[in-house]
């Protein structure tokens, strides 16, 4: 081998990308030629510099800050393009006109922020990162909701199985959740109102608090299931990353590299599900009156009691009825998930009074709306296959799909047509 | 992890904007070294990256070749640091004209992002392939598959490219050490 020829090999030998022979014949002519030795060494002398700047470089992370100012970007082009009807704003300005329909958007919201549990794979210990957060009796933190675009901030309040929990969007209500008695007191701060809703059946069996949900899927988690993600820069701290994948869940968990005390939690569910967790406090001196279940002085109660216990494929089917006749004039729309719900709850308020429809009928449907939604929530994150392919179907349609899904355990599929019959199919025809 | 940038693209336009974060992910270490060694400042390069992807991410639909999302984005980049740079400008003939004073400080690029400089200063197809070896961490084959090129090309790339930035940054040294 010459100079000429080594010298056109040496990136591919420092790369590893010689075979073993190629490689022999590099290392020989090394050892006898100076000049090509020199060479290499100026070769690994520029690579290592490359190596260490990058080290650096690559130190600072970006991911959440850039995903955070796209929330915020969007946001504010939501606002504009929407400055005759933004949702959020719409919405408030709505549930504050009218006591029941205050109760059925409350519903809505609670619904939504309630999410279901899917068992998974068992175990593990991820010991001192994770002891927090099974064992401290309160915690604090905020919630941020991540495919949502007009993500609002839930900040909660933990204490034993009692929750506070206050949103964003909703400066003026404030809910106290008793997850042992599958109770909850919702208070508008303003009006001075409160009601009781139940949470029992489904609902309560399916739902815990946000850190009740991460504990489970933390305590299933199996060591070898957990990948190490190494040292980033969190929120400014060091901090060091767990990532645990289920079935159907993901969680990850950013702890500050000295203290061990989670920083960030952020945790994938289903097909659409995200949200984080971080500023959290545990195990602070909380006021236990912030918790209680008690109306608190001064406040009035409605007599109203709410049932948001089960979503059955009823309440699911009396659901699509409105999307398609109210919200849709008579076709059924592009999309009914939990983004499109919340959105179109406020439209759909709109259309009530428009239609003049009494209060308590409408309430029901805003209720009957929010089942629905939980209906497929319950679908998503217990992982069965549904799909909605209602798109630009025509109310009343007998020949058209508006929705399937397979029940839990079952061989057959549930088939929801244009007209809302409902037919069962195997799995060979649903093709079809 | 191992998803293509075209899978990402398509799944953040097919309405999962979540996913964008892979790709802030994958490029973020790129960008930072580019804007570095065009910005010479981290903390510049540190707002003109996050500038880049979030330009991005809004403009996707406008991306014709979802394959080449990599150029695209360096592309952006480029362009944001030109801004900046115009933006500074002005700036200092602001301060310069309230100051009274008829110098215009050039702007002052750190040693400390020297050799990211040299790598912006390549000709187009070998920074590619230097920022994807080290700041985006790629192996020689999977650049080659990304920039659809046969690996020889790819290792003559880069030892071309580390021969420009040898000479590059020996005449800068050399020039320090006349200034000294």
């Amino acid at each position: 081998m010459n100079c000429e020829e080594s010298k056109e090999k040496l990136v591919e030998y420092i790369e590893g990308l010689l075979d073993e022979s190629q490689k022999q014949t590099v290392s020989k002519h090394l050892k006898d030629c100076q000049t090509c030795q020199t060479e290499i060494n100026e070769l690994t002398n520029i690579q290592n510099r490359l190596i260490n700047n990058s080290q650096e470089i690559t130190q600072s992370n970006l991911e959440n800050k850039v995903m955070d100012n796209i929330v915020r970007e969007q946001n504010v082009m939501l606002k504009n393009k929407a400055a005759k009807a933004n949702p959020a704003l719409k919405l408030r300005k709505n549930i504050m006109k009218s006591p029941l329909v205050k109760l059925a958007a409350a519903a809505i919201i609670i619904i939504a922020v309630l999410i279901g549990l899917n068992p998974f794979e068992p175990g593990i210990t991820l010991a001192q990162v994770i002891k927090p957060i099974l064992n401290s009796r309160t915690i604090i933190f905020d919630m941020i909701s991540g495919t949502d675009e007009n993500a609002m901030t839930i900040h909660e309040i933990v204490v034993d199985s009692r929750i506070r929990r206050t949103m964003s969007n909703l400066p003026t209500m404030t809910m106290i959740i008793d997850m042992d008695n599958e109770q909850l007191l919702s208070l508008d701060t303003v009006g001075k109102t409160a009601f009781y809703a139940d949470i029992k059946g489904d609902l309560g069996d399916m739902t815990r608090s946000y850190i009740g949900f991460v504990r489970e899927i933390i305590r299933q988690l199996q060591e070898e299931q957990v990948e190490n993600l190494g040292e980033q820069i969190i929120d400014g701290k060091k901090a060091i990353g767990f990532q645990g994948e289920g079935k159907n869940e993901q969680v990850t968990i950013w702890a500050d590299s000295q203290t061990a005390i989670p920083i960030l939690i952020e945790v994938r569910i289903g097909q659409e599900m995200a949200f984080m967790m971080k500023n959290f406090v545990f195990d602070a001196q909380v006021d236990e009156s912030l918790v209680s279940m008690e109306v608190p002085n001064g406040y009035t109660l409605k007599d109203a009691q709410v049932n948001l216990g089960n979503a059955k494929e009823e309440d699911f089917i009396e659901s699509l009825r409105i999307w398609a006749t109210i919200l849709g004039q008579g076709v059924f729309p592009e999309a009914i998930d939990t983004g499109a719900t919340m959105e179109n709850m406020p439209v759909l308020i709109q259309k009530l009074q428009q239609l003049n429809i009494p209060e308590e009928e409408g309430t029901k449907m805003g209720i009957d709306v929010g089942l629905g939604m939980l209906f497929q929530q319950t679908l998503d994150v217990s992982g069965n296959p549904w799909k909605y392919e209602g798109k630009g179907v025509k109310f009343g349609d007998t020949s058209k799909v508006v929705f399937w899904y397979q029940p839990k355990g079952s061989v057959t599929y549930r088939v929801i047509y244009g007209d809302l019959h409902v037919e069962d199919v195997s799995p060979e025809n649903l093709l079809k | 992890m191992s998803e293509t940038d075209k899978y990402y693209v398509e799944r953040c336009l097919d309405g999962h904007p979540d996913d964008f974060r892979h790709l802030v992910r994958r490029y973020q270490g790129v960008l930072l070294a580019n804007l570095a060694g065009k910005l010479g400042d981290k903390d510049r390069a540190e707002e003109a990256a996050q500038e880049t992807l979030v330009r991005a991410y809004f403009n996707m639909s406008k991306l014709n070749k979802p394959d080449s999302f990599f150029s695209w984005l360096l592309g952006i980049a480029d362009h944001v640091a030109k801004e900046h740079h115009r933006k500074e400008q002005i700036q200092q003939k602001r301060e310069t004209i309230i100051s009274f004073s008829e110098e215009i400080p050039p702007t002052e690029i750190s040693d400390d992002y020297s050799l990211e400089a040299a790598i912006t200063e390549l000709p187009e197809s070998y920074r590619k392939v230097i920022l994807l070896r080290y700041y985006g961490k790629h192996s020689c084959n999977e650049i080659a598959k990304q920039l659809n090129l046969p690996l020889g090309t790819v290792t003559k790339q880069l030892s071309r490219a580390y021969a420009m930035l040898r000479d590059t940054l020996q005449q800068s040294q050399q020039a320090t050490n006349n200034e000294v």
